[in-house]
């Protein structure tokens, strides 16, 4: 266990120490946080601007009041677009072409029960009780969803791919000769993919906290769904199990080759099978209650990037969560194992490329 | 004590290795010598675990070498390997502490290693900043950072500059000196004559001829006699067996065969003998010999 530890420890240095990993981490966390303000910036204020002459109507929630003097001022405004419309007297409204429909609404509603106040009636609301799936949410669960496909893709490819390119340096430098007179290669190959993967978490980490601080800067966070810590856990927890079925895929693809310009065409089938988990994890983000959805989320390595986002975007039973990852636990074992039998056959045979059929049978 | 029995490896249909047997006791330099691709690296990979033999066995102080043991070894192998972009002190040090050093052992075996290896102004570059012969000192401290207790170098010596050849030999004396044995393989046959005590010369994977290095060149030199004589009158050794060349001015006369005694009492009545003796051959004619 020593010896994976300090394998790992010189994996985190190393790498902590290059440039491209901290501007990497800062561009990752920007990203986010701008993505996060997005919301914000694309619906611009989600308030109407409406100018008032004469008797000021009582406050209401999505309207900003300006007044001005007279109606010929209003009018102008109106026509210059610095009006989303302008209350005359309280009985008529000044719009530019039609009248937005839900502002109508909200006027007419307004002016309604001014006069009901004003006849000293009062009226009750309607009561609306939800017998459905709680859907006010919807939006922005897809939306956390989307993100969620975004960042676990990136960081899955990023993070499994150093591993490879870890692999390949030091069977191509032949270091690994040395090395594995003074380890054992399920050290060497844990340590690496132990190491890069505390980075890839610190990566996940720093993006999650990048956007919910920006999401608590812009006031978004009070829109957030409740269970959002939850869905995050959730995406900790299913990153490190996908990044360990990848990323040890990635060991063993990357062991068979001695030099990296050979390690993008014998990682293929890995980098396939990952656009595909993130294809379908992004279906899924659209139509989280679909049957292709359900079903993906149960079958690793789908399941990595397909249940988050599942969990994400609509309900889903805890005992699915847990059947889903405990089926990913298995997988990610066999993996494990299988990569290092393959590792451990390959890392040694320099030159040519060896056929994955000569190192597994 | 290290003893290699009877080392067999195929690959395919073709034999690496058939039979490489020999044994390396305790502050004893072993030399091994061969054509390239004769079985050297193969049989010394094998010594380090790196390659599993098909059959044979390495011992060490009568017992098969385990994983353990071998983590006590100092390998440095036929293909350098350094990870470039490392700095070297801290390179050196993390091989020690791979090899189970604690922490502070292993900085200052690496400051000690450092200083005799005349690194100590390059000890904070990267290795790829180094000049081949530095990076094959930082190679040889990675092997010998944790005071190894058998070395294996599979040749150490190529590409190096005589200084730094020279400050390589110091270091393995030193190594044989503490107990430990070496092996080393080399084609510079000169430097396997001065430092080795016994050598052995593997041929198609196999040992064609093995022992301390003195005995080996009275047994390959099969007793070819050889004669200088000076000042002698010309057709002196018509009547002698064997074979008579000029030198610098004297008769050279190399015999297979014949009577010793009579050839010199020949010699004497010719003329002034200045050497009479049986030739011993150099490693590099032995070698040739072995392998032809």
């Amino acid at each position: 266990m020593n010896g994976l530890w300090l394998v790992a420890q010189r994996e985190i240095r190393t790498r902590i120490r290059t440039r491209s990993y901290l501007i990497s981490l800062a561009v990752s966390a920007v990203l986010v946080a701008a993505l996060a303000f997005l919301p914000k910036v694309l619906g611009g204020d989600d308030t109407y601007d409406v100018g008032v002459v004469g008797d000021a109507p009582p406050p209401a929630a999505q309207l900003a009041y300006s007044r001005y003097p007279d109606e010929a001022a209003a009018r102008k405004a109106v026509i210059d677009g610095d009006l989303d419309a302008a209350l005359i007297n309280g009985d008529k409204v000044l719009a530019n072409g039609e009248l937005d429909q839900r502002l109508g609404l909200i006027l007419e509603s307004a002016h309604r029960d001014a006069q009901i106040k004003a006849a000293g009636l009062t009226i009750t609301p309607l009561t609306v009780e939800s017998v459905g799936a709680d859907a006010r949410y919807q939006g922005v669960r897809t939306g956390i969803a989307t993100l969620i496909v975004m960042v676990l893709f990136f960081l899955l490819i990023y993070s499994s791919m150093f591993v490879a390119m870890g692999v390949v340096e030091e069977k191509g430098s032949r270091i690994v000769e040395i090395l594995l007179t003074s380890v054992r290669p399920w050290q060497l190959l844990g340590g690496k993919i132990v190491g890069l993967g505390s980075l890839g978490l610190v990566n996940l980490v720093v993006v999650i906290a990048a956007g919910l601080s920006a999401s608590f800067a812009t006031g978004f966070t009070a829109d957030l769904p409740p269970g959002t810590g939850g869905i995050v856990v959730s995406a900790v927890v299913w990153f490190v199990l996908g990044y360990a079925f990848f990323s040890a895929l990635a060991a063993a693809f990357g062991s068979l080759v001695s030099r990296q310009e050979e390690l993008n065409s014998v990682l293929t089938p890995m980098t396939m099978l990952m656009t595909l988990t993130y294809l379908t994890a992004y279906f899924a983000a659209v139509e989280p209650a679909g049957t292709v959805a359900r079903v993906l989320s149960f079958v690793p390595p789908f399941s990595s990037m397909v249940m988050p986002v599942r969990t994400a975007a609509a309900d889903v039973p805890m005992g699915e969560i847990l059947i889903a990852g405990a089926l990913m636990v298995v997988a990610v074992v066999a993996v494990l194992l299988g990569a290092a039998r393959v590792y451990r056959r390959a890392v040694l045979r320099t030159g040519a490329r060896v056929k994955l059929g000569e190192v597994v049978r | 004590m290290l003893e290699i029995d009877g080392l067999r490896k195929r690959y395919g249909d073709k034999t690496a290795l058939d039979g490489v047997g020999f044994t390396v006791r305790p502050g004893e330099t072993f030399g091994f010598v061969g054509a390239n691709g004769a079985g050297k690296t193969t049989t010394m990979r094998i010594i380090m675990g790196v390659l599993d033999a098909d059959s044979g066995e390495v011992r060490l102080d009568g017992r098969p070498v385990t994983y353990d043991a071998r983590r006590t070894f100092g390998y440095m192998p036929e293909e350098r390997g350094l990870y470039q972009k490392m700095k070297v002190a801290e390179q050196i040090e993390y091989f020690g502490r791979l090899h189970g050093l604690a922490p502070a052992t292993a900085r200052s075996a690496t400051a000690a290693l450092i200083e005799r290896l005349g690194l100590v102004e390059r000890r904070d570059d990267a290795v790829e900043a180094l000049s081949l012969g530095n990076q094959q000192r930082v190679q040889l401290a990675v092997a010998l950072v944790h005071e190894p207790a058998v070395l294996i170098l599979d040749e150490p010596f190529s590409g190096l500059d005589p200084l730094a050849v020279d400050a390589l030999a110091e270091v393995l004396k030193d190594r044989a000196a503490a107990g430990v044995p070496v092996i080393f393989s080399s084609h510079q046959l000169d430097l396997v004559e001065r430092l080795c005590d016994s050598v052995g010369i593997i041929s198609s994977g196999r040992m064609v001829a093995y022992g301390p290095v003195g005995e080996l060149r009275e047994r390959e030199g099969r007793g070819v006699l050889r004669v200088v004589v000076r000042d002698a009158a010309p057709g002196w050794a018509d009547g002698l067996p064997g074979e008579l060349t000029r030198e610098g001015g004297r008769d050279v006369l190399l015999c297979e065969e014949g009577d010793d005694q009579d050839i010199l009492r020949t010699a004497i009545g010719a003329g002034r003998v200045e050497h009479f003796g049986r030739r011993q051959p150099t490693l590099a004619e032995i070698f040739r010999e072995a392998v032809a």
